[in-house]
């Protein structure tokens, strides 16, 4: 689904990404693991055409993303769900959640009901909170807010960049159930994560990122094992 | 909020009924709801998309000489005059914008900036057009045939016409979805992207809109003055208009058009007692910064002001 090959990219002459290759088949929850300054924000930002690669490819479905805006990229179906929940803190919930739907191509009212629907279903919390601004809700429920924002526009590829970061355990468990739903539902899942345990717990395969390039690649069962994540890591 | 709106306008309109009210003040009132007018198709920019537009003076400047050269030539219609301002404002404004739209924050300013310092330095220069005097004593227009808008009062329920025509439209944008894109660009142009909005296009359409009141505005102006001049397009004139923005509350629409008004009066009031007046403006212009930051009529209910102020 999403194809990642040979990445090489940087901010003005300093390089970041140094050759990074790493796939997410379709329906399949991917981690991308890593301390902080690796790249991995980096790699994600690429990935959305914020910032154009130097060298190598990345496909989507067949399509060159390389060549794309940002707002193209949306469109054939990635959501990106930013760091530390970057939702619209001044419009409320539900203008939060009309801008994710309403930048799809056909949307009817019919299509409209059925999202809010499903949003609602798995985010309970969020029906109640409708008419608030986005900055009065919790952390915890801005990156829900942020998770069905890119529900709404139904994305079939979702990049999380570290969704648990600053969340209370029980938030934590939400999200973590979250991508398992997500899985169910056919949603492909990169999850940018610092804290393996969690990521590693809901994903297929895993990626482990140092100084701007993968240096272990294997399934999550097998990561979790291995020595490798402990000393890459320190879980 | 409707009722308000047509309370305030019925308000407006008995003006001119105001017992022993003389003409003087009716032209003030005149040129306090043009600028009001057009700060608040400034604040379409600057309040809701988050864009502040140093080159405004221009789309300002080009409606006044649409009109001047029309009626100058004979063309006596009002209508043929805010036509054809619309198409020459039309026509800059989409240059203006495809270009100014491409880039970011101060380079969208200084962008807009130096396009009107163009369009200001041709009109002085160019005698066809009365060089650095303009067009002076033009003849009054025409509403329809043998209808002169001819009167202080005929010209004062112009330009309140073309202000609730101008504040329904901002409005209408500003609540519609169209506005709600706005405003999240304005908060963050990114997420804008990412959730798949072709940002630039928005703010275009938003300039656009913005441009296209502001050179009505410009139209009318001769109307009443019978004269257009290149100053009407330096860059200070657009420093007015944001001034008016910020002094009335930004994202507000009614703040603007009432920073608009105060600051003319101010201004009027000033220059009949003192050559310095703009000493006076200026001390003004520093009290409301400092005791009423949030413009006379206050944000608080502007949405994400405070992400905007912090995060630009």
């Amino acid at each position: 689904m999403l194809r990642i090959t040979d990445v090489h990219a940087g901010y003005g002459a300093t390089p970041i990404l140094f050759g990074v290759s790493l796939e997410v088949p379709s329906g399949e929850a991917v981690a991308l693991l890593g301390r902080n300054g690796m790249g991995k924000t980096t790699l994600m930002k690429t990935a959305m055409g914020f910032l154009k690669p130097w060298r190598g490819a990345i496909e989507f479905d067949g399509h060159d993303l390389t060549r794309l805006t940002p707002h193209e990229i949306a469109r054939l179906g990635i959501g990106l769900v930013p760091e530390s929940r970057r939702i619209f803190p001044g419009l409320t919930v539900r203008e939060n959640l009309e801008l994710g739907l309403s930048a799809v191509a056909n949307r009817s009212a019919a299509l409209r009901r059925r999202r809010f629907e499903e949003v609602f279903h798995h985010f309970p919390r969020l029906s109640e909170r409708l008419e608030q601004p986005g900055k009065t809700l919790s952390g915890g429920e801005q990156q829900m807010l942020a998770i069905a924002r890119v529900m709404m526009a139904g994305a079939r590829l979702i990049l999380m960049d570290e969704p648990t970061q600053g969340l209370a355990p029980a938030f934590i468990r939400l999200i973590r159930d979250m991508v398992t739903e997500l899985k169910r539902l056919g949603v492909a899942v990169l999850l940018v994560e610092q804290n393996a345990r969690v990521a590693l717990a809901v994903c297929d395969r895993g990626y482990i990122m140092e100084k701007g390039a993968i240096v272990f690649a294997a399934s999550a069962t097998e990561l979790r094992e291995s020595p490798v994540t402990r000393e890459k890591l320190g879980v | 909020m409707a009722w308000r709106a047509l309370a305030a306008f019925a308000a407006l309109a008995t003006l001119p009924a105001l017992p022993g009210l003389p003409t003087y003040y009716l032209l003030l009132a005149f040129d306090a709801l043009l600028f009001g007018a057009i700060a608040m198709s400034l604040d379409l920019l600057m309040g809701y998309t988050g864009l502040v537009s140093f080159g405004h003076a221009a789309f300002y400047g080009l409606g006044a000489y649409a009109t001047a050269i029309l009626l100058e030539r004979g063309v006596l219609s009002v209508w043929a005059c805010l036509g054809a301002a619309l198409v020459v404002v039309g026509l800059y404004a989409a240059i203006v914008s495809y270009f100014a739209t491409a880039r970011r924050g101060i380079y969208f300013a200084l962008l807009t900036l130096i396009f009107a310092e163009v369009v200001y330095t041709f009109f002085r220069y160019t005698q066809t057009f009365g060089g650095s005097d303009g067009i002076q004593g033009l003849p009054d227009a025409l509403l329809w045939r043998g209808v002169a808008i001819d009167t202080p009062r005929r010209k004062y329920y112009l330009v309140l016409v073309y202000l609730a025509a101008a504040y329904a439209i901002c409005r209408v944008v500003v609540t519609s979805h169209f506005g709600r894109v706005l405003v999240a660009i304005r908060e963050n142009e990114d997420r804008a992207r990412f959730l798949g909005y072709n940002v630039q296009r928005y703010k275009m359409a938003a300039c656009m809109i913005s441009a296209l009141l502001t050179g009505t505005a410009g139209a009318i102006y001769p109307i009443r003055s019978a004269f257009a001049t290149p100053d009407l397009m330096l860059w200070t004139e657009s420093g007015e208009f944001i001034i008016s923005v910020m002094i009335g509350g930004l994202g507000t629409l009614v703040g603007p058009i009432l920073g608009g008004a105060f600051f003319t009066i101010l201004r009027d009031k000033a220059s009949s007692f003192v050559d310095w007046y703009f000493i006076v403006i200026g001390g003004v212009l520093v009290l409301i910064v400092l005791f009423m930051p949030a413009g006379l009529l206050g944000v608080r209910r502007l949405v994400g002001f405070r992400q905007w102020r912090h995060g630009a």
